[in-house]
């Protein structure tokens, strides 16, 4: 997504030829259209499960992640000494500090076990789905396809190179993830201190009456507004970060047309576009990073206020 | 064509059941497994460092109580050497003693016998002389005297007699 050559496509699908930047834009953020899925499934209920190239991305993610840590966790189980080994080193040194730092304070010794697994999953789910939207795999497929392979326009490949590569960028995503801590809050709440209790700690005890006439609708609100939050703030923040590249990357071809000299657009993309690209490239795998943690801690923050409700 | 932010209801059910899948998945194979190992270890380790503090702790003790036990084992004998040397000192003395007081009373012994054996042999020569003296003077005076006289002579030569001696 980061390389130049990946804009062309799309500046070339232009309707009248011109490069139209914000369809280019949309086209690599955005989630493939239900008009070429990669997998047709049908619509069942009023949803259409056709699998898009987010769900696709979802997919792949998960199949790393699972693939990936169990390996390492069987291979670094089936020692006679837990001695950490390579990547084993950084798996265990993420787990610890998400069980350590991230849940343990929140949730607390009780439920500690209760709720790393889930904890653990939300981070390195996000984090994978994050890191993944920053490595051009499809354009560089897409520069494969277009100079070497030359695949027919209907091929599983083709398919593949609609859509942008980074799930947690699309809102839907963001609020399934969003949606599981909700219901995890009232799950943990429950647990902890009984059904009924966990709907009675949303407001103080021993207040006036009228005021809970306003404290009542403040918290279900509150309690809504969280994962909305968590939807927005993880979506946005990957979206944004794309978006930015793009355009940044969009002058070269702009100021092509502007000028009708490639030399001018070169000159732009060199002096200008690449090094900004390749800074805000920089700045991305810090976002990457610290949105995994902070969906990750506020999850685990609600939990924690729904198992230590203190009104 | 696509857009940015579109309602996508099978995205969201394919990323819930994906991720919940995932979660289980994960849970049962890794994170389950790996989160039992890692209490596991923090016990061992933390059952180790216990152990290496009492270790430490029970080799101070054993080292200060050996310590103590020499030290007392030193007095002890500086002790018992100092008793043998009193002791050998009072015997040694009391032997003294007892051989002077011995050597006393053998030579009391002695002396009592010395005196005894004298006055013995006096008495003796004193018989003797007496009768040497009645023979003597039977001799010289062949004749009779008065019992009277004879009783006078012989008083006055045990006279003469104790003179002499």
């Amino acid at each position: 997504m980061t390389d130049m050559s990946a804009v062309e496509p799309a500046a070339a699908a232009a309707a009248d030829g011109k490069f139209n930047a914000a369809d280019s834009i949309i086209g690599h953020v955005a989630n493939t259209g239900f008009d070429h899925p990669i997998i047709h499934l049908g619509t069942y209920f009023g949803i259409n499960f056709d699998v898009t190239k987010h769900v696709f991305m979802v997919w792949m993610v998960a199949a790393l992640v699972f693939v990936s840590v169990t390996l390492m966790v069987r291979r670094y189980l089936a020692q006679s000494r837990l001695v950490p080994t390579g990547g084993m080193n950084a798996l265990e040194a993420g787990v610890e500090f998400v069980r350590d730092s991230i849940v343990l304070p929140n949730v607390g010794q009780k439920w500690v076990m209760t709720w790393t697994p889930l904890m653990l999953t939300f981070f390195l789910f996000i984090l994978v789905a994050n890191a993944v939207g920053l490595i051009p795999i499809f354009d560089m497929l897409a520069l494969l396809d277009k100079y070497v392979l030359h695949t027919s326009d209907h091929s599983f490949l083709k398919s593949l190179l609609h859509g942008g590569s980074t799930a947690t960028a699309n809102f839907n995503v963001t609020a399934a993830l969003a949606t599981i801590t909700f219901f995890a809050v009232i799950i943990a709440g429950s647990w902890a201190n009984g059904f009924i209790q966990h709907w009675k700690n949303l407001v103080p005890h021993g207040l006036a009456l009228p005021l809970y006439f306003l404290l009542v609708p403040l918290e279900l609100i509150g309690m809504l507004v969280r994962p909305f939050a968590l939807t927005m703030r993880l979506a946005a923040n990957m979206a944004g970060g794309h978006i930015a590249i793009l355009a940044i990357l969009s002058f070269v071809f702009i100021f092509t047309e502007l000028t009708t000299s490639t030399l001018v657009g070169a000159g732009i993309g060199f002096g200008f576009s690449l090094p900004l690209a390749v800074a805000i490239s920089g700045l991305e795998i810090i976002v990457v990073l610290v949105q995994a943690y902070v969906f990750t801690l506020l999850s685990a923050v609600f939990i924690g206020m729904a198992i230590h409700a203190h009104h | 064509m696509e857009t940015l932010v579109a309602v996508d209801p099978g995205l969201y059910f394919w990323t819930t059941f994906t991720f919940l899948a995932l979660v289980w998945l994960l849970k049962k194979f890794a994170w389950g497994p790996l989160l039992q190992a890692l209490e596991e270890r923090r016990a061992t380790i933390e059952k180790s460092v216990e152990d290496a503090k009492k270790a430490t702790a029970e080799l101070q003790r054993v080292q200060e109580e050996s310590a103590r036990l020499l030290s007392e084992a030193r007095t002890e004998a500086a002790g018992i050497v100092t008793r043998s040397r009193a002791d050998a000192d009072r015997f040694r003395e009391e032997m003294r003693k007892k051989a002077t007081e011995d050597a006393q009373v053998i030579v009391k012994n002695a002396e009592k016998e010395i005196q005894l054996e004298t006055a013995r042999a006096v008495a003796q020569l004193r018989t003797e002389a007496v009768d040497l003296s009645v023979s003597i003077a039977s001799k010289l005076l062949r004749k009779n005297i008065s019992a009277a006289d004879n009783d006078a002579l012989i008083q006055d030569a045990i006279g003469q007699f104790k003179r002499v001696q």
